[in-house]
């Protein structure tokens, strides 16, 4: 018997999950998907890439007076296997390993084919230099944490059913990310030439995105850990 | 999906990674450059309260300087001390015993020092001493660590003062907190500090900085804290100190497991209502470690008190020994009479000027039996000091007879004394007056207070706001003592009224993060009909801050920053008031010209500004109009009438100083000198030509202005019936019983027309404050005031998705929303049912689909 098919989108899709959590000072957006097992690491792909498609540049060069060019950026359509959906990525094979790396290790952490819940959080940041006792400060501004819900799927015509329901709802995501990209807000500043290590990523040879961090957990746990309490309660008994 | 498509585009097989050819063609950009790194600051809570410290501090290097001279005097005393009583030979001092010198007959000082050794031997074996020696250490040790880990911040916010601000460490502390406020507010469109915005309003920083202090404001403002108690041989009292207000806050905002998950979000399982009785197990069992805790390192905290107060208190009594005698406001005055949204120097600075008239007021009661005594034994101790004066004068040998100097210097000490219990003959005081000035000063005051100044009632509740300071000094040292078993027996069993307190009066602010939604100063959620606000509000009892606090808070933030723009019915509110009090305090309607619109303003400002007891005196003779003058002229109006007149006569030459900047400041903006200004506009008017200082002072006598009229006009609707406004609404501290013995007994008020319970009992609308349709049961539960009663619940994301939009009924355009009023959960039982029972939740199976009750403000 095929469960309703509901139970496969619901309830963690709904038409608007594009949410704003207000964190202190940096923004941040909440996708959530709900996919089948083997769908995971290309729905995370799509979504990755299509952010990091929008956050990043071509390579600067920097000249003497001060000024730069920036250099093109290529894009390449991918399409994907387990879900009727293509998207567009940066080419650079680089990005997409290092992308792809991170995806297959969560998907490891998921493990296969089990329900669960998990958390891809890709975070743009700047860094700010300190002096000596200090190391630098990493200061996250725009912060996506994507939900994965894993459903296990009886038979193959669900399946079907679930291949295309999930398409769809990436490209209600890919649209929402290009809506929020869209609106004008905060980006940082663009760097002078001794700064852009703080600002962007240069190690990558033919695209240059923002100084991005991409981190992952499983269970659903929101609460402060240990360390943070602690870190916390050292630094309200140093404050003044 | 088909791999290939047949395309015009072809793939360029050059490498990208270099410039592609033909740069002069390029586009070229030229980098913003972070040449001040004060965009996009991480933790902007922090670096609000510090850019305030660094400035309440007079710049880096006083601070810097202050920090280091308070270590250096920590290590100092507690040398000092232990050598004292180690190292001395007393013997020698008093020449008890004689030193056997070859060369002089001269005892001197370093002859009285114990040998190196001898002195660190007796020190070793001193168990006692090597114990406190070692707690001071760490204390030190620790303050040194905080030394170190300070400079390295600060130096951070003085590069911000210099570099972004462009105000040097030499002149910061002449500049005054609203103009660094006014550059950060600057900044903030330049640089974009916050990222959440295009640009910070006053209320912004003010939150941030006062984040923790507005929701321990709004909770002594709700009864919630448990610092009223009623000890068997002292009566009623407040007992609050630093001890546990350090760990309310400890348990509330920061502290291992607490409500709040970061600086500035409370954690989402505390904003839904699904959960709360589980919570409030959690927050209990959370309450009773602390507790527990609390009361294991009770001796530690103990000596370290004890060792605090040694230190910091011994050279104050040394210096000046009166100061024992003197009174200070209380930690627990401090919380009460602080508006919403007041920073600390705000605060200090306006009940630093209340301190005199306190003072004066609490002189007028002292016991004519003390009197009696006190004045007889001066007799008797002057008289003898007299005579053994006169003998010292005749010769000077008196002196050195053994006890002589030490007895006349006791006399002294003694008659001193003695005379503070004496009255001045020549000296009348009015307490109801004195009163009434301190209310000018402070801006709150219970209701029953007013007319029983002369009670002996009215003085110990005030002495509860202004304790001698010697009895602060003593409850700080019997703090750790206490705390405990506060923390054990009393807090914990308000855990549910905590758990519902922080979940309904919590708002999500973007770009500022979860703030008190008292400290909004919103008067229709939080505004109290009998201040002012009837009609406007719609909060329901359980909503309404007390004492009128709401309504004063707002006022004093507009007044305190004219440059902020209030929403648009507070405006309203705001522009209204003003407008009324101006008239009143003119007096005559028809000579409202220009020229005397404005004039009495200033009058009025040198009027309140002066020494309090000229402001007695004009109150004085004003004070017999309130008895037979219930019409509508109230009594503080016309006491500012009355002064406005009489120095219109003449004589006051400061007066005219100031008029005169008045009158050139309404020829400059001829439109804004009646009544039809608005708040921002008035005030813009003036910062153009008063310094900000002036200004400030300004502000703070027409505060006092409006506190006063608020609280007549209060007096005067609530037509002397004040049932509600009882002291310390003794009902909500003893939580559960008495909320279930108050549930019957909450109709059986004596106002008919607006029957309000004391306190804490069931969420009953006021019949005048809700404009839109009173809730019925289903949507009773939903907090939202976005959803109207009739809507269904809708699935918890999009919901709150739509109320993202920023309370678009709120101040839409379209005049008045159907709205239902926002009847929180929880605290109010419905049906008056008793108050802890989990029976009590309305509608428990849908609760779990309850947004939580957060909304947006932008």
């Amino acid at each position: 018997m095929a469960p309703p098919l509901y139970l496969l989108v619901s309830p963690y899709i709904q038409p608007a999950t594009v949410g704003k959590q207000i964190t202190m000072n940096c923004r941040s957006e909440v996708l959530e998907v709900s996919v089948e097992g083997r769908q995971v690491d290309e729905a995370m792909l799509a979504l990755l890439h299509t952010i990091l498609l929008h956050r990043s540049t071509g390579k600067f060069h920097y000249k003497k007076e001060g000024t730069y060019s920036i250099g093109t950026v290529g894009t390449q359509d991918i399409d994907c296997d387990f879900i009727d959906f293509s998207f567009v990525r940066v080419s650079s094979d680089e990005l997409d390993r290092v992308i792809r790396k991170t995806v297959g290790e969560f998907k490891d952490a998921m493990g296969n084919g089990t329900d669960g819940m998990g958390q891809i959080s890709l975070e743009f940041y700047q860094k700010k230099k300190s002096r000596w006792p200090f190391s630098d400060e990493c200061i996250p501004w725009e912060v996506w944490s994507i939900k994965v819900n894993v459903v296990n799927l009886a038979n193959e015509q669900e399946r079907q059913i679930c291949r295309e329901k999930v398409g769809e709802k990436l490209g209600e995501k890919v649209i929402n990310i290009v809506e929020v990209i869209n609106q004008h807000e905060y980006l940082p500043k663009m760097p002078t030439q001794s700064e852009v290590d703080n600002v962007f990523d240069t190690s990558l040879k033919d695209v240059q995105p923002y100084l991005y961090k991409i981190t992952f957990q499983i269970t659903d746990t929101l609460g402060t850990s240990v360390s943070t309490t602690m870190r916390r309660l050292i630094k309200d008994t140093l404050a003044l | 999906m088909a791999a290939h498509f047949d395309t015009e585009y072809q793939r360029l097989e050059a490498s990208y990674s270099d410039s592609p050819p033909g740069e002069e063609n390029l586009l070229v950009h030229v980098p913003d450059g972070n040449k001040l790194p004060w965009h996009h600051i991480e933790n902007l809570d922090l670096f609000f309260q510090r850019v305030y410290n660094l400035h309440q501090k007079n710049g880096f290097t006083c601070m810097l300087l202050g920090e280091v001279f308070e270590l250096v005097q920590l290590l100092f005393v507690v040398g000092f001390t232990v050598f004292l009583a180690n190292c001395v030979d007393y013997d020698i001092l008093f020449a008890n015993k004689f030193v056997n010198h070859t060369d002089s007959s001269k005892v001197t000082l370093p002859d009285a020092f114990l040998p190196v050794d001898v002195c660190s031997a007796s020190i070793r074996d001193n168990v006692a001493v090597m114990f406190v020696l070692m707690i001071s250490g760490v204390f030190w040790l620790h303050r040194l660590i905080k030394f170190i880990y300070n400079v390295c911040c600060y130096w951070e916010i003085r590069s911000f003062y210099t570099n972004a601000l462009k105000m040097s460490m030499a002149e910061l502390p002449y500049f005054t907190w609203q103009e660094v406020q006014a550059r950060i507010v600057e900044i903030q469109k330049e640089h974009q500090i916050c990222i959440h915005k295009k640009e910070l309003t006053e209320l912004d920083i003010y939150h941030r900085i006062l984040r923790f202090k507005n929701y321990m404001v709004a909770m002594v403002n709700k009864s919630l804290l448990p610092v009223h108690f009623r000890p068997p041989l002292l009566g009623e009292s407040v007992f609050y100190t630093r001890g546990l207000k350090y760990n309310f806050e400890l348990i509330f905002f920061w502290g291992p497991g607490s409500l709040f998950e970061s600086e500035w979000s409370l954690k989402p399982q505390y904003k839904r209502g699904g959960n709360r009785l589980e919570l409030a197990d959690k927050l209990a069992s959370r309450i009773l470690w602390i507790g527990i805790a609390n009361l294991l390192l009770c001796p530690v905290v103990l000596v370290w008190q004890i060792l605090y107060a040694f230190f910091s208190y011994t050279e104050v009594i040394k210096r000046e020994p009166g100061s024992l005698g003197a009174r200070c406001w209380s930690l627990y005055g401090r919380c009460y009479l602080r508006h919403f949204n007041e920073l600390d120097h705000e605060l200090m600075s306006r009940l630093s000027k209340g301190y005199k008239a306190s003072s004066r007021y609490m002189n007028c009661f002292l016991s004519p039996l003390l009197t009696v005594v006190a004045k007889n034994v001066a007799f008797f101790a002057g008289s003898l000091l007299a005579v053994l004066i006169a003998l010292t004068i005749y010769d000077e040998d008196v002196l050195a007879v053994e006890h002589v100097l030490s007895s006349i210097t006791l006399l002294g000490v003694c008659i001193t004394v003695c005379r503070s219990f004496i009255p001045d003959k020549h000296l009348v005081y009015c307490p109801e007056q004195l009163l009434r000035v301190i209310l000018a000063h402070i801006h709150y005051m219970p209701d029953h207070w007013q007319g029983n100044a002369h009670r002996y009632e009215t003085r110990d509740q005030f002495s509860q706001l202004f304790q001698y300071k010697a009895v602060f000094i003593l409850e700080e040292l019997i703090s750790p003592l206490v705390t405990p078993f506060i923390l054990i027996f009393s807090l914990r069993r308000k855990s549910l009224e905590i758990i519902d307190f922080f979940r309904n009066f919590t708002v999500e602010v973007v770009g500022v993060g979860d703030t008190c939604s008292f400290a909004q100063m919103d008067i229709r959620q939080h505004g109290h009909p009998a201040w002012m606000s009837e009609g406007k509000t719609e909060a329901s009892i359980y909503q309404q801050a007390e004492d009128g606090k709401t309504e004063l808070s707002l006022m004093h933030f507009a007044i305190t920053n004219p440059q902020w723009q209030p929403p648009t019915e507070t405006t309203h509110f705001i522009s209204q008031l003003k407008e009324r009090v101006q008239r009143e305090a003119t007096g005559d309607r028809h000579t409202l010209t220009s020229l005397s619109g404005s004039e009495p303003r200033s009058l009025i400002a040198n009027f309140l500004a002066g020494p309090p007891s000229l402001a007695s005196l004009h109150l004085g003779q004003n004070g017999s109009l309130t008895n037979h003058g219930p019409v509508g002229v109230s009594d503080g109006a016309s006491a500012l009438r009355s002064l406005s007149v009489s120095s219109m006569r003449g004589s006051c030459s400061s007066a005219h100083r100031s008029a005169g900047h008045a009158s050139s400041a309404s020829r400059a903006m001829p439109g804004s000198s009646t009544d039809a200004r608005t708040a921002s506009s008035g005030s813009s008017v003036w910062e153009g030509q008063l310094t900000s200082l002036v200004l400030s002072e300004y502000a703070s006598t027409e505060m006092s202005i409006h506190a006063l009229y608020i609280h007549e006009l209060h007096k005067q609707q609530s037509g002397g019936e004040l049932s509600r406004h009882t002291w310390h609404r003794q009902d909500s501290d003893d939580s559960s019983d008495s909320v279930t013995e108050e549930g019957g007994s909450g109709g059986g008020n004596p106002n008919p027309r607006n029957p309000i319970p004391r306190s804490h009992t069931f969420p009953i609308t006021t019949p005048i404050s809700s404009p839109g349709p009173i809730p019925s049961s289903n949507s009773g539960p939903n907090p939202d005031r976005g959803t109207t009663p009739g809507q269904e619940v809708a699935p918890l994301q999009s919901n709150s998705q739509r109320r993202y939009g920023g309370n678009t009924d709120s101040v839409g355009p379209g005049g008045r929303v159907v709205r239902s009023a926002r009847v929180p959960m929880g605290g109010w039982t419905e049906e008056g049912r008793g108050g802890q029972h989990p029976e009590t939740v309305p509608e428990e199976g849908s609760e779990d689909d309850m947004p939580p009750n957060i909304h947006k403000v932008t």
